[in-house]
């Protein structure tokens, strides 16, 4: 999954002349949280709205107007990304340095912008939690083969897999979620134990059966 | 007395020996309460017509089906509308099939509409999952949303009930920005079960807010709790939503045996939700009530459940032992475990691990879920 994958496009911009006023009216017109601040098609900035709820406070020192120009309050120090990142990385920029959002910039040319909220509908996506799905547990052990035995399982099984997450746990074992196209997978998980999976969900009934 | 819809073409719908949504367990109770000595005279619903299918799901969808079914296509092409899966394999004829089970729950909002009758059980449907271009989780077309779709249409205001196991996604989608239809589940959390939504934040649309109400319970949440949750949940909805038809899917997959979840209510738990949906459909909806089947993969269980869900729509006192014919008939459907009676025996399974805890989170997840309600019914 890439930046380009889930960035916004086309981005609305404000240029270096445009006023805090006009920046306060696409904010409260679009629900927007950033703005990228353009000089003849480059981005020297981004003003947020708490750059601009901020500057024109009464807590700033020297509080600014509707009337000044969105240069007086934008953040300067602009991160920016290119289309083909993965989403991961830049998932990890704007984690680092506790930013809201990346443009986009592709050849010089801002091209989209991606957002923390984009990078939640990133988390969704890549869990599988989109689609009609259960959620199956599996501890693996941690070595070559096992998770596509896993796999090959299922798959022999016409069993579609909208997701797979592995974390490392304790014991050399990796506990791999998979979000499965099918409403039958308790039996499913049954069968998996009889061919010597350790299912962690379902669990099997607690009473005798 | 109340009217039962059923016809011999809903045995039609039918995935297969290894699959468990079986028109068996249709049969199976049908020849118990033949066997009770009930008094069946089931009304034939007319098959549901193509427009009837078009009134909720997409166009692209109604002629992949019927092109699937009459082999013209590749069934590699079913597989973006959720045909050809484990869950809902392609089968001959199922376009017809699942025609017959919609036509039986339209006709039975078609009596309350007409004002012919007050109650109706239609011994089948239930197809909840079902999505407006996607067949999903046993279900092909959406009989519920057809009829809710039709008693909308004649101008009610209709509230939905899903007793079943699983969350009702199917009907809550199709109807979630709609401000005459209510929708309430009762299921085990999406957390751990298929179809994994049906959450508290799941209130409704921008134009139906408060119109969506999911109670999502724990893992082996038992009568208790669920009885509890019931109470705290379903009666405030309902009186503020003020409903004048209540459409019931009374899957019986909840119970604890079931093998498909993790619920853990018994034939008992049934019979009383039973009764207090009858009588709240008559204090909360005009008295206007259509109940369909569902889910419930437990054949002795659903037998059981579905032959009480009878005798408590129609009034009828309940018989204690099941028939010894019906039990010689279907025993290798039924298994060992059955028994001699139709309650499960009390207590029906030792008592489980961790029932404070269980009972503290479901007891949260309700008093979240009216915070969260109570400013959207103000």
């Amino acid at each position: 999954m890439f930046v380009r994958d889930m960035m916004r496009s086309p981005v609305t911009t404000l240029s270096v002349g445009a006023t805090l006023g006009e920046a306060y009216a696409l904010f409260e017109a679009h629900g927007f949280r950033h703005l990228p601040v353009l000089d003849q098609g480059r981005v020297v900035g981004v003003l947020s709205d708490r750059d601009l709820r901020f500057a024109t406070s009464s807590f700033c020192l020297t509080p600014h107007t509707a009337g000044d120009p969105v240069t007086l309050a934008m953040s300067t120090h602009v991160l920016t990304a290119d289309p083909l990142d993965p989403v991961e990385d830049a998932a990890k920029i704007m984690r680092e340095h506790k930013i809201g959002c990346l443009p986009v910039v592709d050849g010089g040319e801002l091209v989209g912008i991606l957002t923390g909220m984009d990078l939640l509908d990133a988390l969704i996506s890549l869990t599988g939690v989109t689609k009609p799905t259960s959620r199956l547990e599996v501890a693996l052990t941690d070595k070559p083969g096992e998770l596509a035995r896993l796999t090959a399982y299922l798959a022999e099984r016409n069993v579609n897999i909208h997701s797979i997450l592995t974390a490392p746990a304790p014991d050399g074992l990796v506990h791999t979620v998979l979000r499965v196209g099918s409403n039958q997978i308790r039996p499913l998980a049954e069968a998996m134990r009889a061919a010597d999976f350790d299912v962690l969900w379902p669990l099997p009934k607690p009473w005798p059966h | 007395m109340a009217t039962l819809i059923h016809c011999p073409e809903y045995a039609g719908y039918d995935f297969g020996p290894e699959h468990p949504f079986t028109p068996s367990r249709l049969g199976m109770v049908l020849d118990l309460l033949e066997s009770l000595g009930c008094p069946l005279a089931p009304v034939a619903p007319p098959v549901a017509t193509r427009e009837d299918i078009r009134s909720v799901h997409a166009e692209a969808f109604v002629a992949m089906v019927e092109a699937l079914d009459r082999g013209e296509v590749e069934r590699s092409k079913g597989e973006p509308f959720g045909l050809g899966t484990p869950d809902n394999p392609i089968f001959p004829g199922m376009d017809l099939a699942a025609r017959w089970l919609v036509g039986g729950t339209l006709h039975g909002a078609r009596l309350l509409m007409a004002g012919a009758e007050g109650r109706v059980l239609q011994l089948g449907g239930g197809l909840h999952h079902a999505q407006r271009a996607r067949a999903e989780g046993f279900c092909l077309y959406n009989d519920l949303a057809v009829a809710i779709q039709a008693l909308v249409d004649h101008g009610f205001r209709v509230a939905y009930l899903d007793i079943d196991l699983h969350h009702g996604d199917g009907v809550q989608n199709l109807f979630y920005d709609h401000p005459q239809v209510m929708t309430i589940s009762l299921h085990e959390s999406g957390h751990y079960l298929y179809p994994g939504t049906g959450h508290i934040q799941e209130t409704g649309g921008t134009l139906a807010p408060g119109t969506s109400v999911n109670v999502p319970l724990e893992p082996f949440t038992g009568a208790g709790d669920y009885l509890e949750a019931f109470e705290a949940v379903v009666p405030a909805a309902l009186a503020w939503f003020k409903p004048q038809a209540l459409v019931v899917q009374a899957g019986a997959d909840a119970h604890f045996s079931d093998p498909l979840g993790d619920l853990a209510l018994t034939t008992q738990t049934f019979e009383a939700l039973y009764r207090r949906i009858l009588a709240l459909a008559d204090s909360h909806a005009d008295g206007r009530l259509l109940l369909t089947l569902g889910g419930g993969y437990e054949a002795q269980v659903v037998a059981r459940a579905w032959a009480i869900l009878y005798h408590a729509v129609m009034d009828l006192p309940l018989p204690e032992a099941l028939p010894p014919g019906w039990l010689a008939r279907w025993k290798d459907t039924l298994g060992p475990e059955v028994g001699q009676v139709l309650h499960d025996p009390d207590p029906a399974f030792p008592p489980l691990a961790g029932h404070e805890a269980r009972t503290r989170r479901n007891r949260d997840i309700v008093a979240r879920l009216l915070d969260t309600l109570r400013p959207l019914w103000a």
